[in-house]
């Protein structure tokens, strides 16, 4: 089993995406939090007019987990390409050798994951954290209100694991890695916001929007919210396990087909 | 197992296939094979494009599920392989590598899975040959060094058990030349080897063993020298049925061949010399006689392929699935197709 993980780290880290995937990381969380830091303290617009609501940590949280919603679908395609580069590439027949008992090798590339989640999200606070707290600082607000704050913190780590776990039930999903991108980048970004915001005027179907994957995620780093929306969002730990329930259902489904799979 | 591994190590082991079937929706790619290899030896897996190898061997390595049958390695399924790269080392087809990826990190991926130390990754691109191009994407590899690169990975783990699906595909023929010697080093050091072609000619020096098939099927398989049959002479002179009747005497066997040839069943053609002198025939070619394998392989095999076009009257074309007998009814010493 560690041998196996190693491998796949081994994997990740000796082609080029992986310092692509942190330069891209780092300026998003980097630019959205000094925006977000500008934004979201501007003395000029007041809350009435920029409809957003929340308390001196919400908003804080709000400032490091800016480039989140970006993190989160670059840590999505992460995850297609850990096992969509092996299909392409055929590569997965060597790790099938090296590691013949499948359900081991797939659930090395799920710790793998998570790792290489963390890994991007230590990245990705360097940026937002450093530059969110120079703007905050310069517009005289305290950047740390609370240790609410690091629990924030933490979660985006751990948001930024699930979402690569999601990322790989899609690649095993959908076996061409191109498709399984764009497919998965564009019901992600787009598709699923979308339902979302349309089903919050449906009263009967309200209920389901807090458990959609993105509202979860924004959730579980408790940011400010919207003013004038009625649906409440979920408590920081019931999105988590909201969006580690996605992760799981995904990667199991992922592993359930690999090992079934025939190989040629 | 790690006590019983270190003792045997150095030796080979035995890969046996039995009844194993493949179907592919209604398509049957391979049918009711059974076969062995034998420890320390090098055995050619035979058989036209499209035979059923590449299935047969992938089905040998746990990555394609049969649809009945079974196959092991040393006794055990590939899959309940605790140390597989110790057991077996193979390498199915040279495109297996990440473009982006350098062939000694392609190495050291492999070698974590193993537990392998990243020293002998350094040591098998020295021993295949590629120590130069080993921090080079592997994108820029030439197809020789691809299977050059294959190889290393097979070996990384010091396998007692090799197999190769058509190693010498787009090698250059001082690349097949390296490829034999190579082959042939490794056998020494005990290692059992399967080695895929879809010629008989490109292995004949290789291999002391064959199995082959066609349209999944085995249609023959045992030593090499068997295939060759009884080496032979032949000779060409004013009499042959004259010359035939002075070896009788001397305890030679010899047929008339074709052309007015004589076939004479020994080697010692200082033998046949001689006892032409003696009988007073002059001779007028002497020479070993070679089996023509290339024929035999492609009356073995070609003659029933189920890939060709139309173009192609092939009996079995619209039942490519059935047990028809008339496949293998010409052929001699088969085994193990029908049960
Ligand atoms: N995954 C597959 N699906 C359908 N047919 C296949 C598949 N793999 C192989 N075949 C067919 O099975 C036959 C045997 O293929 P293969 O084992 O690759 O032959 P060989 O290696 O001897 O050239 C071929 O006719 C091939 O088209
Ligand atoms: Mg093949």
């Amino acid at each position: 089993m560690g041998a196996a993980i190693k491998s796949e780290f081994r994997k990740f880290f000796t082609t080029r995406l992986w310092w692509g995937m942190a330069i891209g990381i780092f300026v998003s969380a980097a630019l959205f939090s000094g925006f977000f830091g500008w934004a979201l303290t501007s003395d000029d617009i007041t809350a009435d007019q920029t409809g957003v609501e929340g308390s001196a940590t919400q908003i804080v949280n709000s400032v490091y987990t800016g480039g989140l919603s970006v993190g989160y679908l670059l840590m999505l395609t992460v995850g297609i390409m850990q096992i969509g580069s092996e299909y392409r590439h055929k590569t997965i027949t060597s790790t099938f050798l090296s590691t013949p008992k499948r359900v081991t090798a797939m659930f090395a590339k799920i710790v793998a994951l998570l790792g290489i989640g963390a890994v991007y999200g230590l990245i990705s606070l360097l940026g937002s954290v450093s530059v969110g707290a120079m703007v905050l600082s310069l517009r005289d607000i305290d950047p740390f209100p609370s240790t609410e704050v690091l629990r924030t913190l933490a979660l985006s780590l751990l948001a930024l694991g699930l979402w690569a776990l999601i990322g790989l039930g899609v690649g095993i999903l959908i076996p061409n890695q191109v498709a399984a991108i764009l497919v998965g980048v564009g019901v992600a970004w787009i598709i699923e916001p979308l339902l979302g915001f349309g089903l919050s005027f449906v009263d009967a179907l309200q209920g389901v929007v807090p458990y959609l994957p993105s509202q979860a995620t924004n959730a579980m780093v408790n940011g400010v919210t919207q003013s004038g929306v009625e649906v409440k969002p979920l408590s920081w730990w019931a999105a988590a396990l909201v969006l580690a329930a996605y992760a799981a259902a995904l990667s199991a489904f992922g592993t359930w087909r690999t090992v079934r799979q025939d190989i040629s | 197992m790690t006590t019983a591994q270190t003792t045997t190590s150095t030796r080979g082991a035995r890969i046996e296939a039995r009844d194993l079937t493949k179907t592919f929706g209604a398509f049957k790619a391979v049918d009711t094979l059974s076969f062995e290899v034998e420890p320390g030896r090098i055995t050619g897996f035979l058989g036209p494009n499209g035979a059923g190898k590449t299935t047969t061997l992938r089905m040998l390595l746990g990555l394609i599920h049969p649809t009945a049958g079974s196959a092991t390695i040393d006794g055990q399924k590939y899959h309940d392989l605790d140390h597989p790269q110790s057991i077996v080392g193979s390498a199915l087809e040279a495109t297996n590598f990440h473009p982006g990826r350098s062939g000694r990190d392609h190495l050291r991926v492999l070698a974590a899975a193993g537990g392998l130390p990243d020293s002998r990754v350094d040591e098998l691109l020295e021993l295949t040959g590629i120590p130069a191009a080993a921090r080079k994407r592997a994108g820029e590899y030439s197809m020789g060094m691809r299977q050059r690169l294959g190889l290393a990975a097979a070996l990384l783990g010091d396998p007692r058990v090799l197999i190769l699906d058509e190693p010498s595909n787009g090698l250059d023929p001082e690349g097949i030349r390296w490829l034999r010697g190579f082959l042939r080093h490794l056998s020494n050091e005990g290692k059992t080897i399967l080695v895929s072609s879809h010629l008989l000619q490109e292995v004949e020096q290789t291999v002391d063993d064959v199995v082959i098939i066609a349209n999944g099927r085995m249609v023959r398989s045992g030593a090499m020298s068997e295939l060759r049959g009884a080496p032979s002479t032949i000779v060409r002179t004013s009499d042959p049925a004259q010359l035939a009747g002075a070896l009788r005497v001397a305890d030679v066997l010899a047929q008339p061949g074709d052309d007015g040839e004589l076939i004479v069943e020994t080697t010692d053609k200082r033998l046949v010399g001689d006892v032409a002198l003696r009988a007073g025939l002059p001779i007028w070619e002497l020479r070993d006689r070679k089996a023509d394998l290339e024929a035999l392989f492609f009356e073995l095999t070609e003659g029933t392929n189920r890939n060709l076009g139309d173009g192609n009257a092939v009996p079995t074309a619209t039942a490519p699935t059935t047990h028809a007998p008339h496949e293998t009814d010409a052929i001699s010493g088969q085994e193990g197709a029908n049960e």
